[in-house]
C-alpha cells in the first residue's frame, strides 16, 4: 500500500515547490510596476520641492522606464512558455491536475506581465510630455 | 417673524441668481472665459466624446449580440473582439487621450505678468492683498478679486486656520489653500466680466457660504480701479453716513474692521475702506443695496452659521439704516 504512493507524493511535493515558487513569479511584473511607480513619483517629488535638475532625473526615470519594460518582457517571455499553449494546444487548462495548474500560473503571469507593461508605459508618458515641474 | 420672513426673501433671490448665473456661466468651467479654463473645457468635451462613442460601440456590440443575432459566437471571433476590443483598442484609445491631455495640460503655476494678488482664506472669508510688481506694501481688500483683463496675473494662496481651496471656475482650474504653506495658481482672463468664484474645500460651518465676486476688467479700469482701492476711505458725506460713523464707533466695529483714514485698525475682520463699491457682501452671502447692509449688520448669525462676527439686532433699526448709510457710502 505504501510503496505505489512514494513517488506520487514525491512528484506532487515536487510539483508543489515549482508551485510555491511560481506563485511568487506570477507576481513579479506588478511588482516591478509599482516600484517603477513609486521611484518615479519620490524621485520627481523630492526634486522639485529640493531643487535638482528635473531634465536630468526625467532623463534618467526614462532609462529606469526602459530598464522596467525589459524586465516584464522578460517575465512575461517565461510566462509564454510556461503557459506552453501552443505545444499543448489547451488554451484554458480547465482540468485541475498539476500540470494544468503549471500552465494556467503561466497564462495568468503573462496577462499580469501585459497590463504592468501598459501601467509602466502610462506612467512613463508625463515624464515625457510634461516639462519641469508642473 | 419679519426678520425671518426678510431671510427667506433673501434666500429666494439668492437661489434664483444662482440659478440664473447657471444659464450666464458666471461660474461655470464649460463656459469659459480664462485661458485655462478653455484648455480644461475642451479636454472635457473631447473626453466627453471619447466616452460616448466608446459607449455607444460596447453597447451597440452588446445589443447586436444579445438582440440581433443571438447564439454562440465562432471561438476565433470570440477570441479576437476579446483581443482587440477588450485590450487594444482600449488602451491605445486611453494611451492617445491620455497622452494628448498631457500635451496640453496648462500650467497651473505659470509665472504671471507681474501682478501678484495674495489670497488668505479665513472663517468664512477672504482676506485680499494686491501687490503690483516691485511694490513694497500690499494694498489691502477682502472678498472680491479685480483683475486686468488679458494679463496673466499670480495669486499667492494661503489660509488662516484650515484649508480652503480658492476656485474661479469660468477663469481656470482651483488651488487648495493651507495653513502655513503657499501655494500658487496664475489665471488670465480673457473675457471682461463679473464671475462667480467659490471655496471648494469643506471648511466648516459656514463653507457654501464662502464665495466671492471676481470682476476682469479691462486694464486701464483696473489700474484706476487699483490706484482708488490704495486710497484712504472717503469722508462721510450725508447727514445719515456722519450719524452712522459715529455708531461703527460706539459700537466699537473698528476693532475687527480696518477703514484707512480713521482710527479703526482692526484686523480680525474684512477691510472696509471701500466695503461699498463690492458687489457682494459677507463673501458673497448678500448682494450689496443699502438692504443688505441692514441685513447683515442685524442677522449677521442667521445668514452665516457660526459667523466670527457678533450681530447687532439689539441694535434699533433706524441706527442699522444709519450704519448701512455710511458703509455704502464708503466707495
Ligand atoms: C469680533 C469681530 C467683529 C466685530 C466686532 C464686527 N465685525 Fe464685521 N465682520 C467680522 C468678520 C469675521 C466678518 C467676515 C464674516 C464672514 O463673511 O464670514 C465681518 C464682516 C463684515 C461685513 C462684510 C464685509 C464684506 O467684505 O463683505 C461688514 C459690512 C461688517 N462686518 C460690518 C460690521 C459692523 C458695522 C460692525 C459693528 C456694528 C462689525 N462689523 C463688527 C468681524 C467683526
Ligand atoms: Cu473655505
Amino acid at each position: 500500500m505504501k510503496t505505489p504512493q512514494e513517488p506520487r507524493a514525491q512528484e506532487e511535493r515536487r510539483e508543489f515547490r515549482e508551485e510555491a515558487e511560481s506563485l511568487f513569479r506570477i507576481t513579479f511584473a506588478p511588482v516591478i510596476w509599482a516600484a517603477h511607480f513609486l521611484l518615479c513619483y519620490c524621485t520627481l517629488a523630492v526634486v522639485c520641492a529640493k531643487g535638482g535638475d528635473p531634465d536630468f532625473w526625467r532623463t534618467a526615470l526614462v532609462g529606469l522606464t526602459l530598464v522596467a519594460l525589459l524586465a516584464i518582457t522578460w517575465t512575461g517571455w517565461r510566462a509564454w512558455r510556461q503557459w506552453d499553449a501552443h505545444n499543448t494546444g489547451d488554451y484554458a487548462n480547465a482540468r485541475g491536475e498539476d500540470e494544468d495548474r503549471h500552465q494556467f500560473l503561466g497564462q495568468a503571469a503573462l496577462l499580469l506581465a501585459i497590463i504592468s507593461a501598459i501601467g509602466v508605459i502610462y506612467t512613463a508618458l508625463p515624464l515625457v510630455l510634461v516639462e519641469g515641474c508642473r | 417673524m419679519r426678520g425671518f420672513r426678510h431671510t427667506v426673501t433673501l434666500a429666494g433671490g439668492l437661489v434664483g441668481s444662482g440659478l440664473m448665473s447657471g444659464c450666464t456661466g458666471q461660474q461655470s468651467a464649460l463656459i469659459p472665459r480664462g485661458e485655462d479654463a478653455a484648455v480644461q473645457s475642451t479636454l472635457f468635451f473631447v473626453m466627453l466624446v471619447g466616452a460616448v462613442v466608446l459607449w455607444l460601440m460596447l453597447n451597440g456590440l452588446f445589443f447586436y449580440l444579445t438582440r440581433v443575432r443571438p447564439g454562440a459566437v465562432p471561438q476565433r471571433l470570440a477570441n479576437g473582439m476579446i483581443i482587440i476590443g477588450g485590450l487594444v483598442v482600449p488602451a491605445v484609445l486611453i494611451g492617445a487621450l491620455l497622452a494628448w491631455g498631457l500635451s496640453i495640460l496648462p500650467d497651473q503655476q505659470r509665472s504671471g505678468d507681474g501682478l501678484t494678488i495674495r489670497v488668505t482664506g479665513e472663517q468664512w472669508w477672504w482676506r485680499v492683498e494686491y501687490w503690483p510688481e516691485g511694490a513694497e506694501a500690499p494694498i489691502v481688500s477682502a472678498n472680491e478679486i479685480r483683475m486686468p483683463v488679458g494679463e496673466r496675473v499670480e495669486f499667492a494662496l494661503g489660509a488662516k486656520r484650515v484649508i480652503h481651496s480658492f476656485w474661479i471656475p469660468a477663469l481656470g482650474g482651483k488651488m487648495d489653500m493651507f495653513p502655513g504653506r503657499d501655494t500658487r495658481v496664475s489665471l488670465k482672463a480673457t473675457e471682461p466680466g463679473v464671475y462667480r468664484g467659490q471655496c471648494a474645500e469643506f471648511c466648516g460651518a459656514s463653507h457654501a457660504w464662502m464665495a466671492f465676486a471676481a470682476e476682469a476688467m479691462p486694464p486701464a479700469d483696473f489700474a484706476a480701479w487699483l490706484d482708488h482701492e490704495a486710497s484712504a476711505a472717503v469722508a462721510p458725506s450725508t447727514p445719515d453716513a456722519v450719524a452712522g460713523a459715529e455708531i461703527f464707533a460706539r459700537e466699537g466695529c473698528g476693532a475687527c474692521h480696518t477703514v484707512r483714514g480713521t482710527d479703526h485698525i482692526g484686523q480680525v475682520g474684512p477691510d472696509l475702506t471701500h466695503v461699498g463699491a463690492r458687489h457682494t457682501l459677507g463673501a458673497g452671502r448678500l448682494g450689496a443695496t443699502l438692504e443688505d447692509f441692514a441685513a447683515w449688520i442685524s442677522h449677521t448669525d442667521e445668514l452665516k452659521p457660526e459667523v466670527e462676527m457678533p450681530a447687532y439686532g439689539h441694535l434699533p433699526e433706524e441706527e442699522h439704516r444709519l450704519l448701512a448709510a455710511y458703509l455704502k457710502g464708503l466707495q
